[in-house]
């Protein structure tokens, strides 16, 4: 054995991999733990399967950017190390990402908590752009949560460095409910404002708990966003009936975000209206909007280990069902639920433990068509 | 180029000293007859990877990617162990899917199997086979510990000599979100950057103007390779040496100014001018000159001003010493380099007898994959049979080579 593989081998040694909790299309991933800390952990083991035709390609990227990208709102890549014929990425654990939380219906959201949710995607996205790199699949799925409530941004299998000015980028990323209309209109120049599109559509969910632009094709898409926005006239986006695959899909009247989300604060609207401005070039960048006044209005964002958690959760924490009573809200602004009035605060946050089966490996499920 | 490089595994893991380098290469100088060898086939396989690179139709930064991988993965193996035939294959097909432009593992196979059994080469054995190049790729990715960010002089002397401008209005006019942000992304505001013309810029990164100095002919005489115009880059050149384990890219960049400043005619006359001359004023010598060549009177036709060069090396805060240094190991790669052709197949053989003697000779390319096999053999029977008492255990990755031919 020389010197490199023992080296791996005693990487590996760190590492104890347990049982296996799902599959995606290009790698396996199990639960573990650190062996010397019981820390625990996932290992994404990468199929290399047989060699056929090499390392996939959202493998490649994936690898290639947490290997570089350290922040408290990404998820971390502790180690790699290769066994027989497989790569292993150890990352660390999560028990469960923003859409379980949206999705499970015992829990309540105060305007507090989506202000924190906001912040922290935010800061992660911040980080990715001010190192030129755009996610291209930002949806709730992929902003994963960790025990402590720290939300981090996951899955880097469409991530690529911004190109170059004149390069060519493919249109078809990021998960059609959260795709920007550039990408709709086949845009193959475009820079980390799709990504900001996305994070627009993800607050608009967190606060209608249903997703907000469900287009259930491409076209239908197009006509989903227009049908919520108005569709763009000439003013509001130039230039845009020239993009290659543009098509008209018919004009809706532009309707006031306010007629939607009743509850919500001048602010948080005014916000959210500037992530799904059509033109991109104007849309607000993750910095500018972490500096918008939305985050230093009542009431101040929850911190991260008050914020609602589902039953899995809580379970994985083995910690009684605690009532949070940490989430401060003078008043400021209705809680931004569809309409309802704010329950009461001592509510009991988690009820049921219906998602148990879920877990991180749903990461792996790319649905990038 | 995404990320920080200070923050970057390129910084904090791949930037190595000499002596790890030395250490490296110490179990191949065994096997070779003379230490200058070695660097005749870090030559060799750099321009194979450029080679292939061309025929795969990769951008040139993609070759440098494939290059710098090439380099990393023979920090942790041997070249007597491996085959670095299929190792430049694998690095090539990575660092095209790391940059972001993919090729099909087919194609990658196809044309390395074509260009390597060209007579010039004697490379009779690359496999035909897909999954030999995927689990060399396995090996390679693993090696590299998936460090697959690499960052390059390019963009460093793209900011420092203005040319950053001119590319960025490359994109579609029409098309809109094109609104990538093009700020401060490496080397900040752009203020105080280098005004270079057209030709001395493209001496830094491109081919070299022909108005022949004495030093020009010395250096970069004419080769006679199919891809001579390929090899005229002095950042493209660098590769061909190890300095991209050694030293930061924007220092390697940073040493192409230099030297481009001294070589270019028109501006070491104006550096001696004013070294001269405490005050930066063209001096009427140079005009005069100017009206020499054609090429000068179009380059003088811009309206310059006399640039303070001295003031920018000196005002970008790096460790000239360093630069110097770096300097002078281009130009020693240069000299190296002369000795080594890519002469057409039937000189091969016969020149490769001469190479072997003597050391002044042409070094071909038969010669070196020649040379690869007698060190592969040895080295195989040294495992076998251990010189020393002490017993090897055959390596796997010498299973490795075997397997693959």
């Amino acid at each position: 054995m020389d010197a490199v593989e023992k080296a791996n081998a005693e990487r590996q040694r760190r590492w104890v991999k347990d049982q296996k909790v799902g599959e995606g299309t290009y790698a396996v991933v199990y639960r573990g733990r650190e062996l010397a800390t019981g820390r625990k952990i996932a290992i994404k083991k990468i199929k290399v399967g047989q060699f056929k035709d090499g390392l996939d390609m959202s493998a490649v990227r994936e690898v290639k950017y947490l290997r570089e990208l350290q922040h408290p709102n990404i998820i971390e890549l502790l180690d790699v190390f290769s066994s027989k014929t497989n790569l292993n990425l150890v990352l660390e654990f999560l028990d469960t990402d923003l859409e379980m939380i949206i999705k499970d219906r015992s829990l309540v959201f105060l305007p507090a908590d989506i202000k924190s949710w906001m912040a922290m995607t935010f800061r992660g996205l911040e980080f990715c752009h001010r190192n030129f790199i755009l996610h291209r699949d930002l949806k709730p799925n992929n902003l994963l949560i960790a025990s402590d409530g720290q939300l981090k941004i996951a899955d880097f299998g469409l991530a690529r460095d911004a190109a170059d000015p004149g390069y060519k980028m493919t249109c078809q990323v990021i998960t059609r409910w959260y795709r920007p209309p550039e990408l709709l209109f086949g845009c193959r120049y475009y820079s980390t404002a799709v990504d900001i599109w996305s994070v627009g559509c993800i607050f608009a969910e967190l606060m209608l708990r249903i997703p907000y632009l469900p287009g259930e094709s491409d076209m239908d898409q197009l006509k989903t966003i227009f049908r919520a926005l108005g569709t763009p006239t000439d003013e509001e986006w130039p230039g845009h009936t020239k993009l290659p695959d543009y098509v008209s899909v018919g004009q809706f009247p532009r309707t006031p975000l306010r007629d939607l989300f009743t509850a919500a604060s001048g602010d948080t609207l005014n916000l959210l209206s500037k992530c799904i401005i059509f033109e991109p070039r104007k849309r607000i960048s993750a910095r500018d909007a972490l500096y918008h006044p939305y985050f230093f209005a009542l009431p101040y964002p929850t911190h991260p280990s008050k914020l609602p958690k589902t039953a899995a959760q809580t379970a994985a924490a083995s910690r009684p069902p605690d009532e949070v009573d940490g989430n401060v809200d003078p008043g400021g602004g209705a809680p931004a639920g569809v309409g309802k009035a704010a329950p009461p605060k001592k509510l009991k946050r988690k009820l049921s433990g219906h998602d148990l089966s879920r877990n991180i490996a749903r990461k792996l499920d790319f649905t990038a068509s | 180029m995404a990320t920080d490089f200070w923050a970057s595994s390129h910084n904090k893991r791949w930037i190595i000293d000499r002596a790890s380098l030395k250490q490296a290469r110490s179990e191949d100088l065994r096997y070779v007859e003379s230490p200058e060898h070695v660097d005749f086939l870090n030559i060799y396989f750099a321009n194979l990877i450029a080679m292939l690179g061309k025929r795969l139709t990769l951008r040139q930064r993609v070759i440098a990617t494939a290059t710098v991988f090439f380099r990393r993965f023979y920090v942790k193996n041997l070249y007597c162990e491996t085959d670095p035939f299929i190792v430049i294959a694998a690095c090539c097909y990575v660092a095209a899917k790391a940059e972001e432009s993919p090729v099909h593992i087919k194609n990658v196979v196809s044309e390395s199997r074509l260009m390597f059994s060209q007579e010039g080469y004697g490379v009779k054995n690359f496999p035909s086979d897909n999954s030999k190049l995927a689990e060399m790729e396995f090996y390679l990715v693993s090696d590299l510990e998936c460090d697959l960010v690499v960052f390059h002089p390019y963009r460093t002397l793209l900011t420092l000599c203005g040319r950053e401008a001119a590319h960025a209005v490359v994109s579609e006019a029409g098309e809109v979100g094109v609104g990538i942000d093009n700020g401060p992304r490496y080397w900040g505001t752009g203020e105080g950057r280098l005004e270079l013309e057209e030709g001395p810029l493209q001496t830094a990164w491109h081919v070299i103007p022909p108005p022949p100095s004495t030093l020009h002919s010395t250096l970069l005489r004419p080769k006679t390779d199919q891809i001579r115009a390929l090899n005229r880059f002095i950042i493209n050149d660098t590769y061909r040496s190890e300095l991209c384990l050694l030293y930061p890219p924007h220092m390697i960049a940073i040493a192409a100014i230099y030297l481009t400043l001294v070589l270019n005619d028109k501006t070491r006359e104006a550096i001696q001018a004013q070294t001269a001359s405490s005050t930066p004023t063209p001096t009427p010598r140079r005009s005069s000159r100017t009206n020499t060549s054609s090429v000068h009177r179009k380059l003088a036709a811009a309206p310059q001003q006399q640039q303070d060069f001295v003031g920018f090396m000196a005002g970008l805060r790096v460790s000239l010493p360093t630069v110097a240094m770096i300097a002078q190991e281009i130009l020693s790669l240069y000299t190296l380099w002369e000795r080594y052709s890519d002469a057409a197949p039937e000189s091969g053989l016969g020149q490769s007898a001469v190479g072997d003697t003597a050391g002044d000779d042409v070094v071909t390319p038969a010669f070196l994959t020649q040379l690869l096999l007698r060190m592969r053999e040895a080295r195989l029977a040294d495992l076998a049979h251990p010189a020393s008492a002490q017993p090897m255990a055959v390596n796997k990755r010498l299973e490795r080579t075997q397997a693959a031919g």
